[in-house]
């Protein structure tokens, strides 16, 4: 008995050491998204409490049906969700292509193109929204989604074709040889065979990818002009615009625009949390 | 390497490089003619010399906006460095929940900057906001947060801190890749966890913290720019006035965009320079050792 407490005892303790800390600090962490979730549920319109209110009583969801009234956020929903998937795919198809051909080049090119993405990863975007503003009204697709598609061409970020790259090299180059040696082109090597092998990868950047086009709130605000193209973020602004202080109903536009972002993450988050483990 | 494998690698990188070649370098290219010209974005850009560099060096916002954004960069960037290696650390070791932890850790990285904006708001109202209540039922200080000119860019370096998952996993990354001999090595030898700390750990990462720190500094140029429109415009004051801030109120609501594409080239080179700081901060603190 006394010993079966002395390790219930021991036990605790060391609970407490190696998982306190942590527990701690994952509540800190989630403590925006908690109160972003919790004002969202309030009755718009009631007096703000004088004291910290967890959950708010009376509990509402009709601001998440409110909000479709005020704004066609189901349409914008639509144009994000057009514009992410669009931006993911030719992301995942130019990150990959590049970071597989950057793994089959000599070292001596390999190094040079490798300082140029870093280069590339220094340079604030803020640098070159004015030039990029001018050359795609001269291409004529400033007020079009393909404005906030076009960093897809480039792999999006130099990151990504880092991270393509980094999983190509540590597969023997041997694999690919055998394979273009019995006549398969570069293309066919690239799509049936290093693609297949770099799973994780293709998750990682995905969801990164998502993230910055599901989360683009520059680029819209700077190219479109048409109401019917805006995408959630700029739906958000709007909100505030037309009343800064009703929080219920920012708050379950925040939530709206959140989930999706939450529902990529939770389905592929292995990849970016263990992703050089694999 | 044969001349045709060549060739394929290239065809394969083609997309990448034309694409950098569009939306980077003649961007890149087309700021800085344009920062020696007059222009609004209707009628043909006319060359004036450095009239625009001149005209920003006595413009007073815009030195409040670069030593904002400068300060800003300055306090948030070793910040959230710290934070990203203190996470890597405390939830590196293989345990039962380690999952649960790491993706609570990363979880406000995954929110919309919008969104992210507008509940750090709510957050930091002065009198109806969560952080008020608890500060004041622990008998803390209550700022004003967003509309006290004195903590207003304080807020803004307070709410990226929790924005540090990309961070936090390339250390945990960079941590799984020292050897485990090492610290097994050093144990032998009777060093302690402090001393193993200052001399495996530290300077093994070092790589990782460098090629961090350049991206965060300019990620941080950059994130200034939704919390400063959302939050605050810019005030009070011009408290969280930023370069990007200005660099969009130049060209895009003055038309003025010249004077921004200088803007522009000032950022670059302030970036450029900052960046070479911390790459020599760093390299005094051992990275020839491995």
């Amino acid at each position: 008995m006394k010993i079966k407490l002395l390790r219930w005892s021991s036990l605790t303790l060391r609970f407490l050491s190696g998982h306190l800390l942590p527990i701690l600090i994952s509540g800190l962490f989630l403590l925006p998204l908690f109160w972003m979730l919790s004002a969202s549920l309030r009755i718009p319109g009631t007096p703000p409490t004088r004291t910290l209110e967890w959950v708010p009583q009376p509990l509402t969801f009709g601001n998440y049906v409110s909000i479709f009234h005020i704004l066609p956020l189901g349409r914008y929903l639509l144009n994000s969700a057009f514009v992410t998937l669009t931006g993911v795919l030719l992301t995942l198809l130019t990150a990959s292509l590049a970071g597989f051909g950057m793994s089959r080049l000599g070292p001596r090119a390999r190094l040079r193109l490798l300082i140029l993405s870093i280069i590339l990863q220094m340079i604030p975007v803020s640098a070159l929204w004015l030039a990029r503003f001018v050359f795609f009204a001269r291409l004529g697709i400033s007020n079009s989604h393909w404005a906030l598609i076009a960093p897809a061409l480039m792999g999006t970020s130099p990151l990504f074709i880092l991270l393509f790259y980094w999983t190509f090299r540590r597969i023997d180059p041997a694999i690919f040889e055998t394979a273009q040696l019995d006549g398969a082109s570069v293309i066919k090597v690239w799509w049936h065979i290093a693609l297949p092998l770099a799973r994780p990868a293709l998750m990682a950047v995905g969801m990164l990818a998502f993230f910055f086009y599901w989360n683009d709130f520059i680029n819209p605000l700077l190219y479109l002009r048409s109401q019917n193209l805006y995408t959630l973020p700029v739906g958000l602004l709007q909100l505030q615009e037309m009343d800064k202080t009703n929080w219920p109903l920012l708050m379950a536009a925040s939530v709206l625009i959140t989930l999706p972002a939450l529902a990529v993450f939770a389905t592929l988050q292995r990849a970016v949390l263990w992703w050089d483990v694999e | 390497m044969t001349s045709s494998s060549r060739r394929q690698a290239l065809l394969l990188l083609s997309p990448y490089l034309l694409g950098t070649l569009l939306l980077v370098i003649l961007p890149a290219g087309i700021s800085f003619a344009l920062a020696f010209t007059r222009y609004n974005g209707v009628t043909p850009p006319v060359f004036n010399g450095a009239q625009n560099f001149q005209y920003m060096w006595r413009e007073p916002l815009f030195r409040v906006a670069l030593i904002n954004s400068v300060l800003f960069i300055t306090q948030a960037v070793p910040l959230r460095l710290l934070g990203a290696l203190g996470l890597a650390l405390l939830l590196n070791r293989a345990r039962r929940g380690i999952g649960v932890y790491r993706a609570a850790a990363y979880l406000p990285t995954v929110i919309p900057d919008v969104a992210y904006a507008l509940v750090w708001t709510w957050i930091l109202n002065p009198l109806y906001g969560p952080l008020n209540f608890i500060l004041a039922a622990l008998g803390l200080p209550t700022p004003a947060w967003l509309t006290d000119p004195a903590w207003a860019l304080r807020s803004i370096v307070f709410m990226s801190l929790f924005q540090i998952g990309e961070g936090f996993v390339i250390l945990l990354a960079g941590l799984r890749h020292i050897p485990r001999e090492l610290y097994e090595s050093a144990q032998i030898d009777g060093a302690g966890r402090l001393h193993q700390f200052f001399h495996i750990t530290l300077p093994l990462l070092s790589p990782w913290l460098i090629l961090l720190s350049i991206r965060d500094i300019a990620v941080s140029f950059q994130s200034t720019f939704t919390p400063a429109y959302i939050m605050t415009r810019g005030g009070p004051y011009y408290a969280t006035f930023f370069t990007p801030l200005m660099i969009y109120e130049e060209a895009f609501n003055n038309l003025r965009f010249g004077t921004g594409a200088a803007l522009t080239l000032i950022v670059f080179a302030v970036t450029l320079c900052l960046t070479l700081l911390a790459y020599f901060a760093f390299d005094d603190w051992g990275l020839d050792e491995n």
